[in-house]
């Protein structure tokens, strides 16, 4: 479940936490959806502390980015825990769900 | 290491299974078949395939296979059930127990017998249809694998090395528990992921998404030297309703055509490809060039269709017609955890221990005469008797497990003798220490065979003597005051008291001019290479005499009698005590020494003082009582007291008086087994420590029973000489 | 993070094998010797698989599966189903409640840990 902080200039910071699985999904995508409606610009979203990360969580951080763009909005994926990492390599999506602070692990 | 339990657990289940099987099989014979009893046999070979299959055990695997092929027929009521496929499937239930204990010696990849296995196989065949659908199936399944070569020496092929793989998994998978993750991550255990790219084309926007459903696509390079069966095998469990497209290194530029086209966005598609280096850029522009003069020709699309169908579906759903199974009923099959039997022994040891350790803190509480102390040693007390009961519970099994077995030896003994027994099982829930089950398998089954061969008449002889044409055996247990009783009962002929006194007389057991009571001559039976049959047969003459059988049972601690009534049968009654571990005992004192007397079989006590007590007999309400003393027995120096006690005892029907010095009460005893030192001396069944820590000895009430009864019979009747006990005790 | 796998199994010898072969390949076990069992076992505990004999007494292993189906910490829950080549009807059945997976009796353990690591990510 995402614990939300409000940071200034609107910069909305967002943590996911546990496992980001098909078992979470459908009610992420309601807090999700949620906390970007809350955004003004930007959120930034800590994914250190997600223990499991599988296709229908791929496609749900997939989707919210696209949907953020849609509004004119930001979303950031910072901190990745190592499962998630994994499967960001494996899918080779780096450049759309890795941390823009980060240089894409090249593989 | 533990691979070897599992072999050894597959042991024990199969051979459980196969009891299950018998004893089903034996039901259908006797009652007729049923669903329940058909599905039993069926479970347990298909179990024990199973089982087997997992280690690769193909000898069994693939002879349970066809039993268990046979049963499915008889399952869906394909084949009936007669006498001969019952004989057929209990002979089938044996040559896999010889292939079960082919396992168990290792020996598991040598034919335990070859030549019966082939007529056991023509048999079994004779049920089976000819196999008429495999050859399509199979060669169906042949064309498909065949593809891939194929492809790979076509001209035209493009240059890229790698695989390319086109996965379109169905929005259903991730609900159907399937990651395509994991499946990616798999694939990537058999080669190397040159290029991956995730296609998100179908994503819907984030507010229209369903979050459980899947609408990622791949397009994947990939460099493996895996065959295509192979590759293709990764996605099975998806393949169903999922588009995977598997194209070979060097496959033909066609291939890559009707690829683009299934794509929204050909242009797209053919930038990945180019990316992934599955087609160069020359490639791509021919194959989109080729493409639209295509689009233009007849049947693309059709082609295209066809195409799809790359990776068939290869399940061949055969038998929908087949009759639906019914809902399987609650058997009788419990939950039982299994556990090795030296740990529950080391758990008992250590409940010995606590029982010891428990005695001790009694006495100092004694001791110290301390209310509370006393008090709290008490409930202790209480509760360690309890672990005590509950743990020793935990060794009991139902006689049951022996008794399971005799159906079939029943039914087998009595073809083979021609005659017509019926079984009759009562008690089989009566328990008692797993160890003496063990020891109790041979014994019974000598009895039993005896009794079939020499008690039971054969049919005419059974008329002739006005009985029922079916002879009758019952095997029947319970309990009886701390001891469980086992009986053998035949309704046959019983024993022939001339017959064995004369042969007894032959073999120079006994002299003539003894007189000796029914039961002494029946009890001539056990002494050792005594024989009554007057032919041997192969069945019972095999140079193990009823004298084996007792010294196992007295090896358990326990004794065999034999009734009999001429015309009316036999009872061979076997007597062992409950358990081997732990026993409430009654300590009582000689001199300085403890001794312990089992609780179970002490009557009462009574001051010897005012009773008519001479040569060893008291009169005790009138009836006369052997006894004897302790200190005379043991040998122990005389000292002046005043009273003793008699602690009546009794074993079976007969009583018997000890007498002793003081009585201190009951006592949890811990057996332990005496050193071999001891091993002679026949009134001591073992050794406990006492709360103190001194060694207190257990009395063989059993044998001090017998001997007192048996000098009593030799005082009355002093003309004929103890030659029972004489013989005992210079027997050994 | 260890993974956990539910082995539902009438036969005790199938699931100490089954199981030793998932525990060498890092895998924790849990047993269960039939539907009803393994029902009992669905109590709130995170399995990452759970792999099913069809046939089995008191509950068998579709009414399991469906059962299973119903709960919400397991209805995602990859699953594998043990079968025969005789089980056909029920094998329809386990389709319609949503089992893709099958792994055909009898097997060697390095095909089921193969169909293992296909489900399940290390």
């Amino acid at each position: 479940m995402p614990i939300s902080e409000q940071t200034r200039d609107g910069h909305l910071l967002l943590q996911l936490e546990g496992g980001l699985t098909i078992f979470q999904a459908a009610e992420l995508k309601d807090e999700l959806l949620q906390a970007l409606a809350h955004a003004e610009h930007r959120i930034e979203l800590n994914l250190a502390a997600v223990e499991e990360i599988d296709s229908a969580g791929v496609q749900l951080l997939l989707a919210l980015k696209h949907e953020a763009a849609s509004q004119q909005k930001t979303v950031n994926y910072s901190h990745h825990s190592p499962p998630v990492l994994a499967a960001i390599d494996l899918l080779n999506l780096a450049a759309t769900l890795g941390d823009p602070l980060l240089i894409p692990n090249a593989r | 290491m533990d691979m070897d339990m599992a072999r050894d657990a597959l042991v024990q289940e199969a051979r459980e299974l196969l009891v299950a099987m018998e004893n089903a099989l034996l039901e259908i014979e006797t009652d007729g078949a049923s669903s329940e009893a058909i599905n039993a046999i069926f479970r347990a070979a298909h179990t024990i395939k199973g089982s087997a299959g997992l280690f690769a055990f193909d000898l069994i695997v693939s002879f349970t296979h066809i039993v268990e092929s046979v049963l499915d027929r008889v399952r869906n009521g394909k084949v009936q059930i007669d006498d001969a496929m019952l004989s057929l499937l209990l002979n089938c239930g044996d040559y896999i127990g010889a292939l079960v204990d082919a396992i168990q010696n290792r020996t598991e990849n040598e034919e335990p017998d070859a030549a019966r296995r082939v007529v056991l196989e023509k048999q079994l065949g004779a049920y089976l249809e000819p196999p008429a659908e495999a050859p399509a199936a199979a060669a169906l399944t042949a064309t498909a694998k065949e593809e891939g070569p194929q492809q790979i020496e076509g001209s035209g092929g493009v240059s890229s090395d790698n695989w390319h793989l086109s996965l379109r998994f169905s929005p259903d998978v991730l609900r159907n528990g399937l990651d395509p993750l994991s499946f990616l991550h798999y694939l990537s255990s058999m080669g190397r992921i040159v290029y991956l790219h995730t296609l998100t084309d179908n994503l819907p926007p984030l507010s229209q998404l369903d979050a459980e459903a899947s609408y990622l696509g791949f397009e994947i390079d990939f460099d493996s030297d895996a065959d295509r069966a192979k590759i293709e095998s990764v996605f099975d469990f998806v393949r169903e309703d999922s588009q995977i497209r598997i194209l070979p290194p060097h496959s033909k530029i066609d291939e890559y055509i009707s690829l683009i086209a299934l794509m929204p966005d050909p242009g797209r598609l053919g930038d990945i490809l180019v990316r992934g280096g599955a087609l160069t850029e020359v490639e791509l522009e021919q194959a989109l060039q080729q493409q639209q003069g295509q689009e233009i020709g007849q049947k693309p699309l059709g082609a295209m269709l066809i195409e799809q169908q790359l990776v068939p579906e290869p399940v061949v759903s055969a038998a929908l017609s087949r009759q639906k199974q019914n809902e399987e009923k609650k058997s009788h099959e419990q939950k039982f955890i299994k556990v090795e039997v030296s740990k529950l022994d080391q758990l008992i040891d250590l409940v010995g221990e606590l029982v010891i350790a428990g005695a001790g803190a009694n006495l100092i509480a004694n001791r110290k005469k301390d209310a509370q102390f006393e008090e709290a040693t008490q409930a202790i007390s209480v509760l360690v008797e309890h672990i005590r009961d509950a743990a020793l519970t935990l060794r009991m099994v139902p006689i049951g497990e022996v008794f399971q077995r005799f159906p079939r030896v029943v039914r087998d003994i009595s073809r083979e003798l021609g005659k017509e027994i019926e079984l009759i099982v009562t008690g089989a829930e009566t328990e008692l220490d797993k160890s003496m089950v063990e020891k109790l398998a041979d014994p019974l089954m000598h009895i039993v065979r005896n009794s079939m061969d020499h008690g039971i008449e054969g049919t005419e002889d059974r008329v002739l003597a006005g009985k029922s044409a079916t002879g009758m055996l019952r095997l029947n247990a319970y309990h009886e005051s701390g001891s469980i009783v086992i009986e053998v009962s035949d309704d046959g002929r019983g024993l022939n008291r001339e017959k064995i006194l004369a042969k007894a007389i032959e073999r120079g057991l006994v002299t003539p001019d003894h007189n000796l009571s029914e039961k002494d001559i029946f009890r001539l039976i056990f002494e050792a290479g005594f024989s009554t049959a007057e032919q041997v047969t192969n069945l019972s003459g095999r140079g193990v005499g009823m004298d084996v059988v007792k010294k196992n049972i007295e090896s358990l601690r326990g004794e065999v009698e034999i009734l009999s009534q001429a015309g009316q049968g036999t009872t061979t009654r076997i007597r062992l005590p409950l358990t081997l571990a732990i026993i409430d005992g009654f300590q009582v004192m000689v001199n300085d020494e403890v001794f312990v007397i089992p609780l179970d079989l002490v009557i009462e006590c009574v001051d010897l003082a005012g009773h008519d007590a001479r040569h060893n007999i008291v009169k005790l309400r009138g009836e006369p009582l052997p006894f004897v003393r302790l200190r005379e027995l043991f040998e122990l120096p005389p000292i002046q007291h005043n009273r003793e006690s008699l602690v009546v005892v009794q074993f079976g029907q007969q009583r018997a008086g000890l007498v002793v010095d003081r009585l201190l009460g009951e006592f949890q005893a811990v057996i332990k087994p005496l050193g071999s030192l001891f091993s002679g001396i026949k009134s001591i069944s073992g050794s406990t420590i006492l709360g103190d820590g001194r060694v207190a000895l257990i009395l063989d009430v059993p044998h001090l029973v017998q001997q007192t009864a048996q000098q009593q019979h030799s005082l009355t009747q002093s003309a004929v000489a103890g030659l029972l006990t004489n013989n005992k005790t210079t027997e050994r | 993070m260890g993974k956990t796998i539910l082995i539902v199994d009438d036969s005790f010898s199938m699931r100490q094998t089954v199981g030793i072969a998932l525990k060498g390949a890092g895998y924790d076990v849990v047993e269960a010797s039939d539907g009803k069992d393994a029902l009992s076992k669905l109590d709130g505990r995170k399995y990452n698989l759970i792999i099913s004999d069809v046939n089995m007494p008191n509950m068998d292993g579709i009414s399991f599966v469906k059962a299973a189906k119903l709960l919400p910490n397991y209805k995602f829950t990859p699953i594998i189903m043990l079968t025969t080549e005789g089980d056909e009807t029920k094998k329809q059945e386990g389709k319609a409640a949503g089992v893709r997976a099958w792994v055909l009796k009898p097997f060697q353990p390095p095909i089921l840990l193969d169909a293992v690591s296909k489900l399940v990510m290390p």
